[in-house]
């Protein structure tokens, strides 16, 4: 069958960039929760592709710059 | 630990005391006798009652306890970010509706369970208030499940899809 996809994100290093804006600013901006941003970065929750576009655009960056994905291991 | 999971173990240790409340009251000498259906009928609808009171209860009290909680962490005199936090905390977000979308399907799928494993009691000739006690049973039990799951997909995480 097909791969497991792996999405990772570099939002804590975006957030860095972006005058260390906060992980408040940042949902606030993305219009989610504190906890889900928290969930991202600590790599516990894959967004919806409408809240990776609203993130990438909180950032001002492509979505490409803030996730990526690279396969894992055969799924059974 | 985040305050979705708190806020749920809180409300799963309520709902195990009045359900312990309940069968302590069930099993003791004030329970209504074992064919009285319409005061076993009153006594499920008292518990139900008390599960819902609880629960409001408990969301009044841990909005107060969040915003304190914040307002002691922030410095003082910035209300407004404490009111953003809360606010924030608050949300109800697509992480939030896909955890309780998940726990809610395998706490629906226990209540079911019980449903039918009441209706077999039923056949086999059991009596209408063990069935009842059966379906509510299973009804609170799954509330439970539920919350567990819902705690647990918030501590180790969701996937999306």
């Amino acid at each position: 069958m097909g791969k497991k996809l792996l999405i990772t994100n570099k939002i804590r290093t975006l957030r860095f960039f972006a005058n260390e804006m906060t992980q408040l600013e940042l949902a606030e901006k993305a219009g989610a929760s504190r906890q889900t941003i928290m969930a991202l970065e600590a790599g516990k929750y894959t967004p919806s592709l409408e809240l990776a576009f609203r993130i990438a655009d909180a950032f001002g960056v492509s979505i490409c710059e803030v996730f990526e994905y690279k396969k894992e291991e055969e799924s059974k | 630990m985040t305050y979705p999971s708190k806020r749920t173990l809180i409300s799963i240790g309520v709902g195990i005391l009045l359900l312990v409340v309940y069968v302590i009251y069930a099993l003791g000498d004030a329970s209504p006798a074992p064919d009285d259906l319409k005061l076993w009928a009153l006594a499920l609808l008292v518990y139900i009652g008390a599960c819902i009171a609880a629960g409001i209860v408990i969301q009044i009290l841990f909005h107060i306890a969040l915003a304190i909680g914040i307002a002691v962490k922030e410095k003082p005199g910035d209300d407004k970010k404490v009111e953003r936090i809360i606010k924030s905390s608050m949300l109800e977000d697509e992480r939030e509706k896909l955890i309780s979308l998940k726990s809610s399907h395998i706490g629906h799928a226990f209540s079911g369970f019980g449903f039918v494993t009441g209706l077999i009691a039923l056949a086999v000739g059991s009596s209408a208030v063990v069935v009842l006690h059966i379906m509510a049973g299973a009804f609170a039990v799954g509330s439970i499940i539920e919350g567990c799951v819902s705690v647990y997909h918030h501590e180790r995480g969701v996937p999306n899809g």
